[in-house]
Parts: C-alpha cells; structure tokens; sequence
C-alpha cells in the first residue's frame, strides 16, 4: 500500500508529540538571584516571566544552613553558610508560588510571582 | 434517677455534637500524577503499599475519611505528606536534580530511623509496614539513584 510522504511525515510528528516529556528547567538566560541573610530573603519577592524555565541562584549569608523549599515548586535544597546554589525551574503558569527556610520558619515567607 | 438522666443529656448533646460536626466537611482528592515514579517492580510495589495513601494522588480514602473528625485529620496527614513528598509529581523534583537528590536521601534517613509511617496509622494499615527485605531494597535503590545524579 502506498502512502504519502506528507502523512507519513504528519503521522511521525504527531506520534512524537504525543509522547509525554518531562518539562525542562533552568535556563543559562534566564537567571534570578535570591540571597538569604539576616533572617530574611533578599528580594522576598521574585518577578519572573511566565512559560520559560529560569534558573534562580540561591545564595546563604547566613551563619547556619538554610533550605530553600517550595511545596507548590516541588523544590527542596539545603545550602550552607556562605554557598550559592543553583535551582531549575521549569515553565511555570502565571501565579505566584511561595518558598520558605525550611529550617528557620520565623524567617517570612518569600514569593515567585510568575507574570 | 439524676444520674440517669444526666447520662441521657451528655449522650444527647455528644450526639448532637458529633451530627454537628459532619457538617463540616473536607472533600478528599486525588489529582492526576504529574509524573509517576520511575522504580523497579521489588521497590515500588511495597512503597506503594505503604506509602502511596500519603504520599501520592492515589490516595485510598477508607469510609472513615468520610466521618468528621477523622475525616480532618487523615486530610491534614495527606495533605502534609504530599507536600513533604509526593511520588506523583516524581518528575517535578526530577527536573531539579539536587532536589531529587534531597527526596532521595530523605528517603534512606525515613526509613533507616524507622519513622515511616506514624504509629497511629499503622494501627489501621497493618500494611503500612515494611519488613526489613522491603526496607534493604528501599534503601539499597534510593542510595544507588542518588549516588548516580552527579553534583
């Protein structure tokens, strides 16, 4: 039986865009910064644009380790006094997802805000 | 006679109180995985087993989940475990390598120290439990998969 290039072609594509995939994160263009220090993180609101992965980097000028946390960014990461980490972030829809110091919970609340 | 009818009012009231509070009512759900976990056969199918209900979407939600109080606290408990982890959104922390990293070594700590699952719901899901093979392997494959995700 002969078949078209075309339907063939469609019928590849659309096969390959029915696979689910993971969401990629981080970007080396977008890049944020978020410094924990004197028991508050700087800036405590972080304005991102919405549906493009970002990287944020995550820096502790504390004197004991922190973790950046977000339930609604599935993220958890510890850093040490005086490190910088790296965190992934994937698109994300427009709103506005909270994080914490997981190991400091008088420390507020700070915010992605996804525009 | 006092005694009795004193007796009487406090069932009434208890009653009344316990009709009151149903309600009250939180709607258990189960949200569509965003990501399943990826895990051989011999390490998902106990975690499933004993951990699924609070720490997954495919909560199994018993008729007691449905009778105030206990329908608050066991929503508290899954609520509270699906933010702490979830193995539906899998790939959610997948996508952040360290983060995985972090749930995985969680892991390990939780099950080593032996505080998964709470006392009080393993006296409802004898099942809850692992037994030390089911433990090994656990630990045995969570350690392998963090060790492989380089820093």
């Amino acid at each position: 039986m002969h078949r078209s290039p075309t339907l063939v072609l469609l019928a590849a594509l659309g096969a390959a865009t029915a696979v689910p995939r993971l969401s990629a994160a981080g970007s080396d263009d977008l890049v944020f910064e978020i410094r924990a220090q004197d028991g508050r993180f700087e800036p405590s609101e972080l304005v991102v644009p919405a549906n493009q992965p970002f990287t944020v980097h995550v820096t502790s000028a504390e004197k004991t380790a922190i973790e950046f946390e977000s339930f609604e960014l599935h993220r958890e990461r510890v850093v040490q006094p005086g490190a910088t980490i790296t965190v992934l972030m994937p698109a994300l829809g427009p709103g506005t997802y909270k994080f914490f110091d997981d190991f400091h919970h008088d420390t507020p609340e700070g915010a992605i805000v996804v525009k | 006679m006092a005694v009795g009818r004193r007796t009487t009012l406090t069932v009434a009231v208890l009653a009344a109180a316990f009709a009151a509070v149903q309600c009250i009512r939180v709607a258990p759900s189960n949200p569509a995985p965003r990501g399943d976990l990826v895990a051989p056969p011999e390490v998902k199918v106990p975690l499933r087993r004993a951990c699924f209900d609070c720490h997954s979407n495919e909560t199994t939600w018993p008729w007691y989940s449905k009778v105030a109080p206990l329908s608050w606290v066991m929503a508290r408990d899954v609520n509270r475990g699906r933010q702490r982890l979830n193995f539906s959104e899998w790939a959610d922390y997948a996508s952040d390598p360290e983060t995985l990293k972090h749930k995985l070594d969680q892991i390990v700590e939780s099950i080593t120290r032996g505080d998964m699952a709470p006392w009080y719901y393993g006296v409802l899901h004898s099942d809850a439990q692992l037994n030390p093979h089911q433990r090994e392997l656990i630990i045995h494959w969570a350690t392998q998969e963090a060790s492989s995700i380089s820093p």
